[in-house]
């Protein structure tokens, strides 16, 4: 049984790892949006693998998964929008590339 | 007990209510009278959280299986984050008048404010997530929301990135914790720490470093910050107002709660960690906004610098009780000095004088009314006696004082907040002397609008009140910290 949670671990792991990385490393915002998607869904494997393993199996892991499903639609929504009202007034979706705003 | 659900129904369908307004009214009534209604639903909401404290039906200490818990630590910050909202919807009455979706915004600001509130009753890990994001949605909207202006839909994109990696990790942090506790209730994930098995305890210790991380990014402590300024200067600055002094302290509520009830078994791992954040944070605040040429960027950073002061709070709590009571104490102050500076310099900015400091020289005699009370919050902010500021930076410093048999590094750190906040007076004090001594380069008047004026004075009032006579909100802040 713990074997199988490892495995789920592991893999939510390497999706955290891999989610922020691209928000450091990407210049993209599109890009960066979906690296932290990643990463929330990296977090909603762990929940659902937690409340269905041992040490402490319990509905609560995906009563949480399924809000923070809800959230993160949410989040994408307001910053994918976000995201196409920055490009229309600077053409660019490079977060490199917006330093107006500079002491 | 019924508080929360009461505010959830009343900011909630308020805030719902208020676009459908819009909507199906005339344009010319909806413009002045949505301000007029959110103003009148936020006092409504002080009055909700003021009647348990003025009562004594607030809830006491000790664990709860609830989702909410209404003791007086969440009362006290429901009243400091919904003193901001009242501030900035009052600023905005003037500031926003012309925007074409003046109802959404107000609408946003119930929202966030629904957000902040949620927060600060929150005593279980799903609900302090769920407030966590109706927080900070809206806030991503509001920092852009002058659409056709590039700055301000480039610091939506910045404050968006930071606030989502933010939630993001939070929520990893939080996936881990309830691995290694099997529930999310906050008191329950204490119990399930204290027997926690040796093989969990790496797991456990990498949760709170996410929580941490979490937290930080949206208390803009240092290394974290590096965007903040920026999404303070792109925003209509009543909307910074919001953030610097509404957001950021509702995030400090849940990083008290979650780092003082659920985890004392790591007490050692996170003081030490709040004690190095909080010195440079408060550090790199200050010297940067010594740099600063625009007046929202210092006060951005000026207001890294204070978030600082209240880490410092934090990081000593373990081992003396005023760690918390001066942080809160802090935490309330400081919502009122930045708003005020914060309305003040929007009001500068609004009349087209300019956000440059320059554009400060000789204000005095330009802006008189708006000059004194920016002169009172900066010294304040700095910390000058006998303001409410003084006070708290008192409480917070002789805190890192008593802390010191506990830990070592104590009286180090009240020193680093001593000379920190000394060297703050350095700048706020050039601001002043720029008002005053120097010669203005225009020196035809400008009108004070009626509503800033009013917002001004309620919030320099409370500044002097509060510095002569601080028993009353120092007490309340022992009693909340009690509560815990």
């Amino acid at each position: 049984m713990m074997e199988s949670l490892l495995s789920y671990f592991l893999v939510s792991s390497i999706l955290f790892g891999i989610g922020v990385y691209g928000v450091i490393a990407k210049r993209n915002a599109i890009r960066i949006l979906f690296a932290v998607e990643i990463i929330i869904n990296a977090a909603n494997l762990n929940f659902v693998a937690f409340s269905r393993f041992p040490p402490s199996p319990n509905i609560l892991g995906q009563t949480f998964a399924l809000f923070s499903i809800a959230l993160a639609a949410a989040e994408a929504a307001v910053g994918l929008a976000i995201i196409l009202v920055a490009f229309r007034a600077h053409d660019t979706v490079d977060v490199s590339q917006l330093k107006k705003l500079r002491g | 007990m019924t508080t929360p659900y009461i505010l959830m129904a009343l900011l909630g369908g308020a805030a719902l209510l208020l676009p459908v307004l819009q909507a199906t009214t005339v344009e010319r009534f909806t413009r002045r009278s949505a301000g007029y209604f959110t103003i009148a639903v936020l006092l409504a909401a002080l009055a909700i959280v003021l009647y348990p404290v003025v009562s004594f039906t607030a809830e006491s200490g000790g664990p709860t299986s609830a989702v909410f818990k209404s003791d007086l630590m969440a009362l006290f910050f429901g009243v400091a984050v919904l003193l901001v909202a009242i501030f900035v919807t009052i600023t905005s009455l003037e500031y926003q008048q012309d925007d074409p979706n003046i109802s959404i915004f107000y609408s946003l600001i119930l929202f966030t404010s629904l957000g902040m509130t949620m927060l600060a009753f929150a005593v279980d890990l799903l609900m302090i997530f769920v407030a966590w994001e109706l927080m900070g949605l809206p806030t991503f909207i509001l920092v852009g929301f002058r659409k056709k202006d590039p700055a301000s839909s480039e610091a939506a994109v910045k404050f968006f990135i930071l606030g989502a990696l933010s939630s993001g990790i939070l929520l990893y942090g939080i996936s881990l914790l309830y691995g290694v506790a099997g529930s999310t209730n906050l008191y329950a994930v204490v119990d399930a720490m204290s027997t926690l098995s040796p093989a969990l305890m790496p797991m456990g210790v990498v949760a709170i470093a996410l929580l941490i991380a979490g937290f930080g990014l949206k208390l803009s402590a240092v290394p974290f910050h590096m965007w903040i300024p920026d999404a303070y200067e792109g925003a209509p600055t009543t909307v910074s107002t919001l953030l610097a002094a509404g957001t950021k302290k509702a995030g400090f509520v849940a990083a008290i709660r979650v780092f003082l009830i659920s985890l004392p078994l790591f007490q050692m791992d996170w003081t030490v960690a709040f004690a190095v954040l909080a010195v440079l944070t408060m550090t790199l605040g200050n010297v940067a906004a010594l740099t600063q040429r625009s007046m929202t960027r210092l006060l951005a950073y000026s207001s890294i610098a204070h978030a600082g002061y209240i880490l410092m709070g934090l990081a000593v709590a373990p081992f003396t009780s005023l760690g918390i009571v001066g942080a809160l104490f802090h935490v309330l102050n400081h919502s009122v000095m930045k708003s005020s500076a914060f309305i003040a310099a929007a009001l500068v900015a609004y009349k087209a004088v300019g956000t440059h400091l320059d554009s400060y020289k000789g204000l005095a005699l330009r802006m008189p009314f708006t000059a004194i009370v920016l002169t009172i919050a900066l010294l304040a902010l700095a910390g000058v006696p006998p303001l409410n500021g003084f006070w708290s930076k008192l409480v917070i410093f002789a805190a890192a004082v008593e802390g010191w048999p506990g830990v070592w590094w104590a009286p180090w750190l009240a020193l680093a907040g001593i000379l920190n906040s000394a060297f703050s007076l350095g700048y706020y004090g050039w601001i002043i002397k720029r008002m005053y001594l120097d010669e203005p380069g225009q020196t035809s008047k400008v009108i004070e609008p009626i509503i800033f004026r009013i917002a001004l004075f309620i919030g320099v009032l409370i500044i002097i009140i509060t510095g002569i006579y601080p028993a009353p909100i120092y007490e309340f802040a022992r009693m909340a910290a009690a509560s815990l």
